[in-house]
């Protein structure tokens, strides 16, 4: 029971913190949509257990909250691997950058 | 016929110096890429008669590699490119013969190895890690070579501005021969001596830095945005 209360409370926080941030134009409507979805769907598995079970049992998993870790495994995976690529584009850049600065620091000074 | 030796360099005050004068015996300009050094590298090569790039972060060599190609083929017009390394342990001496069969239009790229005659003092740990990576480029790249990361490598016009390091670590050495391959183009090897000293193995990297460098290659071959 307290763990529902705390999850619940802690969803209403991210909710608010999102909406907020949305209101400043710090986060775009597509984000918005999907963060308080998300969070929307943890309250409703918090408040109503039974619900998540009945979703487990139809994509034949046994128990509700098994779902949500296996789901947010499968996310939390998919996350990284996204930051992973964003990360080597990241490094391509730099190096870009570092070797356009090199090229033309000789040639100008070259040139003088 | 434009020879332009390029030349990676990363804390080689002491040596680099040797090497651009070794190199300039047999080439018309040498290209040193300082990559960030914090000694006087730059201020050496350059007065050995070197045109000196610098790295204002440090990039790796795949990376100095690759800045110094650029600016030989747009400012310096060179016909052949030769990867030179910047610690002494090549001699300029084997030049003429590495760029030989590009001058003649045998290949389009020439690929120095330790093991085709020439004698190497090379360390049994050294010579059984290339031994390994030899293995893996023919899995990975299906080309057979006697010798595998060896930085002395002499490139065609053509050659060069086709092949595009994108590795900016050491792992470049093993996209060389998959570029090679992937662009279809003619290689052969020639001997080369490397000759090793107490200094330049102390600075160069253990063996083991090898699962470093299978991993970038994995990384760039398959995670990247093409």
């Amino acid at each position: 029971m307290t763990f529902q209360i705390i999850l619940t409370l802690f969803a209403l926080f991210a909710i608010v913190r999102t909406t907020r941030q949305y209101q400043r134009r710090k986060v775009s409507l597509h984000w918005l949509l999907l963060w308080n979805g998300l969070w929307a769907v943890v309250i409703a598995t918090a408040l109503y257990p039974k619900t998540a079970d009945a979703i487990a049992g139809a994509v034949g998993v046994g128990r509700g909250a098994d779902l949500a870790l296996y789901m947010a495994v499968v996310t939390l995976a998919y996350l990284v691997f996204r930051l992973f690529v964003r990360q080597e584009e990241t490094e391509h850049s730099v190096t870009k950058l570092v070797r356009e600065i090199a090229i033309r620091d000789v040639e100008n000074s070259t040139k003088k | 016929m434009k020879i332009v030796a390029i030349i990676p360099a990363y804390n080689e005050a002491a040596r680099v110096g040797t090497a651009v004068r070794d190199a300039l015996r047999f080439v018309d300009a040498a290209v040193v890429v300082d990559d960030c050094s914090v000694d006087n590298t730059g201020d050496a090569a350059r007065a050995a008669g070197a045109v000196v790039l610098r790295h204002a972060i440090n990039r790796g060599q795949g990376a100095a590699l690759q800045t110094a190609t650029e600016y030989a083929l747009s400012a310096l017009r060179a016909d052949v490119l030769v990867h030179f390394d910047a610690d002494g342990q090549m001699s300029g001496s084997d030049i003429p013969s590495m760029i030989a069969p590009i001058v003649s239009g045998e290949a389009d790229v020439v690929l120095g190895s330790r093991f085709l005659g020439k004698t190497s003092n090379m360390p049994f740990v050294r010579w059984f890690a290339n031994r390994l990576a030899v293995l893996f480029t023919f899995a990975v790249s299906g080309i057979r070579l006697t010798d595998a990361h060896n930085g002395f490598r002499a490139l065609s016009r053509n050659a060069a501005s086709r092949m595009t390091i994108t590795i900016d670590r050491m792992a470049h050495a093993s996209q060389i021969p998959d570029l090679i391959k992937v662009n279809g183009l003619r290689c052969v090897e020639r001997p080369v001596a490397i000759t090793y000293s107490a200094e330049t193995l102390a600075k160069s990297p253990s063996s083991l830095r090898a699962f470093g460098i299978v991993k970038d290659f994995l990384k760039d071959k398959f995670f990247t945005r093409v």
